[in-house]
């Protein structure tokens, strides 16, 4: 079950986003684990009717799992930890659909988030996706989701927490306008081809663990597995279980929306090129063009092929919900590329930024087991290799490949193209015409050029296959979230012990085990400070100290002590240290308002919000920026420390 | 008489097998029975007479007595002016100066020439007393035994188990000299591991500096870019051991070994890396950003705001991450989010109001 901490913030989490009532339900339950109706009645001290009223909307909201017992008919209701933790990371996502997709796929995701998960027919009827005329409220209650957690992106910086309150709602508003009824439809085309919704089976609604013994009690009552005996039998149905599970778990929306390895409607980073580079989609048929050519707000397009598109997303009947493993890949991803960003040059960022995207749309989630395995426990494994032409497809025509990279030999003059001076006052500043056609292949080198740049330590951001005399770039994902993991872990050494123990955690990662005096010698540091740091890192649970006695007396003078670095330990201290950093700035942040309650009341009546430079007095309004700043930064600080989480814990 | 006579041609004879040997052999030879009678100095192959040479040899100091393989003995010269200062030594001394001689370069530790000699510990003091009044011999310091007394011969150099290699002075870790050569390291290293794109905008930087004075740093920025990869012309570890020992910040000659010790040391402080396993050193950061990072470090101990972003992330930043009674708090109780003396100050600070 999960630890106190980690309950402790899923219930702040519930309370803050849903009110009490959710609140105090999914601490009950958190706190008794499953629980039939009656005892969660007893436990919780709540009437039947809020019950039955929380529960249901809870389990809307997939908060809560529910499970009928075959056997006795009873229904149990059980906490759930995991989606009640994405409450948090709800504004990171949508900043990044936001920016992916546009403003309207981000208000059509908001909407399915607050919704739990929704029906499409519904979603066709929610005035503020479909109608033309702005609402600006239109999400009362629930509008604090986002207004609160999608702004944590902006609120980091004190200056632009204006538009704080109703993220979403600003979206709606500022959308609604030109946002025609057609475009719902295409909208969701999009997110399930790009794998960010997927659809509601009855098994989700179940906890993994029950829909596992379902599975298995459904897989042993099968006339070929019955007459499996001892070992055989357990395997089987092992394997038919996983198998069944998938099965019934399955939400797959993307079949059918994939073109080319390339979902329907992706952006292409580049927007839509001018004739030149689109050349060889014109050889090809409509379909694919549409595809290709689709412009920021042409969704529209989609419908000329509706015959390719299965008819399922058309159904108003399919339920959709938020895909978050998917989403945690794409985000982890934006993580690498920020890695990349620091080191490389823009350039090469970019085109590492297009193989992460095409490798997005193969890759499902983050990793295949539940739980992060141990260091040193964990397989390698690569993601889906993307062939060079595609990556070299990806990337923005425009881009100058060549004039970041220095020449291999100094000697030798460096020409960056299109730098030239003479040549740049005829032909202007881009001069398509020679570099486009003539350079294609040297234009492929030089992707390939940047890629390899890219594999070099210390990061190895990708790595280099040759299939079937292809040249294919991969991603080595397990790899690299254990570097991020560690990364995280060393800035942390850094910024409390400082630079000298930043050099020691290094060792003892890379040497393992030493004592003090081999220690010293690799560290090159004077024995005083080695040994205060070591003491100090220890006293923080950072690096431990084992004892290995020579004799079986174990006196300390015969004795060998090695100082050691357990990343796996330490990630799982941390973890639970950020969970509770988390709930403790959203107390203070409760706190922080709860002083200021009256004030806040005022500033939030019906007729004062939306208004108050007409109502307030120009120290109530300087009040209120003042408030909005801090709790901007309180939940700026939440976000950031869900980055770490998400590193920790789920990549 | 004869015996007289006899010790007389035998010091003659043993000073010129001596001489002999010092005019054939190299100083450091270890002589064999054979070896001395193949120098035809003793009539007739002798034995006898050889044994009486040796021992002349042997208590003039010049010779020493060694057991060589499969027990057989041997001998090795010791020059003239070293054979009269042993002459003037007494038994005791002697024996204690033997045996320190013995270990050469790596010293010896007082208890063991004690266990070696079985001499008196008083004795043993007043011995190594005179011999280090003397200037026979002298006390070292050994970097993996600071508490141990040793000695060695005075004319020697200690080796480098003693001193711990070139980064110790008198044994003791010399982090300042260090810092130096790693500083200087990472900028040479820097420079080769970025091309500097030659500025072709010159004129418009120079137009700017006539203009205001201030702007002209921010635009002389140079731009760095990388080099392709593959690329052969990052430094190595003699190319940079050769830069060091020419830039003069060195008073000794420092080997290939120490300064490849202190790459790696550079590279767990991910100041550079290490490329091909080590057969070349390539820095992260590009010389501009090495030469700001150097000048804060001198000029002020206390980090500047921007590069400790750096090292910042959710954790290090929040009061939580560093408050000292994390561990105790909870809501309600005595240390709680609510009382939290740390949160106000961090708001305060954080939005400068």
């Amino acid at each position: 079950m999960s630890s106190q901490y980690a309950s402790e913030i899923c219930t702040l989490l519930v309370e803050d986003n849903f009110g009490e009532l959710f609140g105090r339900i999914f601490s009950t339950l958190l706190r008794y684990n499953r629980l039939p109706l009656p005892r969660l009645k007893h436990y919780s001290g709540l009437s039947e009717r809020q019950l039955h009223y929380g529960l249901a909307a809870m389990i809307q909201h997939r908060l809560v799992f529910h499970y009928t017992a075959y056997d006795d008919g009873i229904t149990y209701y059980e906490a759930n930890i995991q989606f009640s933790y994405y409450l948090v990371r709800s504004g990171k996502i949508l900043e990044f659909i936001k920016e992916r997709l546009g403003d309207y796929a981000a208000a059509v995701m908001s909407t399915i988030m607050l919704l739990g998960h929704a029906q499409i027919g519904y979603l066709e009827d929610l005035p503020e996706l479909n109608a033309h005329h702005p609402i600006s409220n239109g999400v009362t209650e629930e509008g604090d989701v986002d207004g609160e957690y999608g702004s944590i992106k902006e609120a980091e910086d004190p200056e632009g927490q204006e538009g704080e309150e109703g993220q979403v709602n600003g979206v709606n508003g500022d959308y609604a306008p030109s946002g025609p009824s057609g475009l719902l439809h295409p909208t969701l085309k999009t997110l399930a081809a790009h794998g960010y919704i997927t659809r509601v089976r009855e098994a989700h609604f179940q906890s993994y663990s029950d829909n596992v013994l379902d599975a298995e009690r459904a897989v042993k009552s099968r006339p070929e597995v019955k007459q499996l005996k001892g070992k055989k039998l357990e395997e089987a149905v092992l394997e038919k279980t996983i198998d069944l599970i998938r099965e019934r778990t399955d939400g797959d929306l993307t079949h059918g929306l994939v073109f080319n390895g390339v979902p329907r409607g992706a952006k292409r980073s580049h927007g839509t090129e001018a004739d030149g580079p689109n050349k060889k989609s014109r050889l090809n048929y409509d379909s694919v063009d549409g595809d290709e050519d689709i412009e920021e707000n042409e969704w529209s397009d989609d419908e000329m092929v509706g015959d390719v598109v299965p008819m399922q997303l058309s159904k108003s009947g399919l339920v959709v919900q938020v895909n978050y493993e998917k989403l945690d890949v794409a985000l982890r991803n934006r993580r690498f590329l920020e890695l990349a960003e620091k080191d490389a040059s823009p350039v090469t960022s970019h085109i590492y930024e297009c193989l992460l995207r095409r490798i997005e749309y193969q890759t499902r989630c983050c990793r295949d087991t539940a739980e992060i395995p141990r260091e040193g426990e964990e397989g390698e494994q690569y993601s889906a290799p993307i062939s060079l032409t595609a990556v070299v497809e990806e990337v923005d025509p425009k881009l100058d490949v060549a004039g970041s990279i220095a020449p291999k030999d100094i000697s030798q003059p460096f020409n960056r193209r299109g730098k030239r001076p003479l040549e740049d006052g005829v032909n202007g500043d881009h001069h398509e015409g020679p570099n486009g056609v003539a350079s294609e292949g040297n234009r492929i080198f030089d992707i390939d050029q940047h890629l390899s740049l890219l594999a070099q330590p210390p990061y190895n951001l990708t790595s280099k296959r040759t299939i079937g005399g292809l040249t294919t770039w991969t991603v080595e994902f397990r790899y690299l979230a254990r570097k991020l993991r560690h990364l995280e872990l060393e800035r942390m050494v850094e910024a409390r012990y400082g630079d000298v123990a930043f050099r020691v955690i290094r060792i003892l990662h890379a040497k393992g085990k030493l004592d003090e005096k081999r220690l010293q010698e690799i560290s090159l540091l004077p024995f005083k400070d080695l040994r205060q740091v070591l003491a100090l890192m220890q006293a923080g649970g950072f690096v431990d100290l084992q004892e290995v006695p020579r004799d079986a007396q174990r006196q300390p003078s015969r004795t060998i002590y090695l100082w050691y670095y357990d990343p796996d330990r330490i990630r799982a201290g941390m973890l639970e240290d950020i969970y509770k950093t988390m709930s403790r700035c959203l107390q203070r942040l409760r706190f922080e308002r709860s002083r200021m309650k009256d004030f806040l009341e005022k500033t939030e009546r019906s007729d004062v919000k939306g208004n108050e430079m007409r109502y307030l007095s120009e120290a109530e309004l300087k009040t209120l920026q003042q408030w909005k700043a801090r709790e901007a930064l309180l939940l700026g600080e939440v976000s950031r420390l869900d980055d770490m989480v998400a590193v920790m814990r789920d990549y | 008489m004869t015996s007289s006579e006899s010790g007389g041609s035998t010091a003659q004879l043993a000073s010129k097998l001596y001489d002999e040997c010092l005019a054939k052999f190299p100083p450091d030879h270890l002589f064999y029975q054979q070896d001395l009678l193949g120098l035809g100095v003793v009539p007739k192959n002798d034995l006898g007479l050889l044994l009486q040479c040796t021992q002349w040899l042997v208590d003039q100091k010049l010779f020493r007595l060694l057991q060589g393989k499969n027990d057989r003995l041997s001998w090795k010269l010791i020059s003239r002016e070293d054979a009269e200062k042993l002459q003037s030594l007494s038994p005791d001394e002697s024996l204690v100066y033997n045996v320190i001689h013995s270990t050469g370069r790596s010293g010896i530790w007082v208890r063991a020439i004690q266990n070696r000699t079985n001499v008196h510990k008083s004795i043993l003091d007043r011995c190594l007393k005179s011999l280090e009044g003397k200037n026979y011999i002298k006390s070292v310091h050994n970097v993996k035994y600071p508490s141990r007394k040793m000695y060695m011969l005075a004319g020697l150099a200690p080796s480098e188990d003693v001193t711990g290699g070139a980064w110790f002075t008198d044994g003791v870790l010399d982090a300042n000299f260090i810092n130096t050569i790693a500083t200087y390291i990472e900028y040479t290293v820097s420079r080769k591991s970025w091309f500097e794109v030659p500025s072709s905008d010159g004129p418009r930087n120079k137009r700017i500096k006539t203009s205001s004075g201030a702007a002209v740093k921010q635009d002389a920025e140079k731009e760095y870019l990388a080099f392709p990869p593959g690329y052969k012309g990052y430094p190595t570890v003699s190319m940079i051991t050769a830069a060091v020992n020419e830039s003069g910040l060195t008073p000794v000659r420092l080997g290939e070994d120490s300064i490849a010790q202190l790459c790696d040391v550079l590279c767990y402080d991910n100041k550079l890396v290490a490329i091909n396993g080590g057969e070349f050193y390539k820095s992260t950061k590009n010389p501009e950003a090495v030469k700001q990072e150097q000048m804060r470090k001198e000029s002020n101990q206390e980090p500047a705001d921007t590069s400790r972003e750096l090292v910042k992330n959710g954790m290090t930043e929040a009061p939580c991450g560093q408050c000292p009674v994390f561990k105790l708090c909870t809501p309600g109780g005595a240390v709680s989010p609510e009382s939290c003396e740390y949160f106000g100050p961090w708001l305060e600070k954080a939005l400068g109001f």
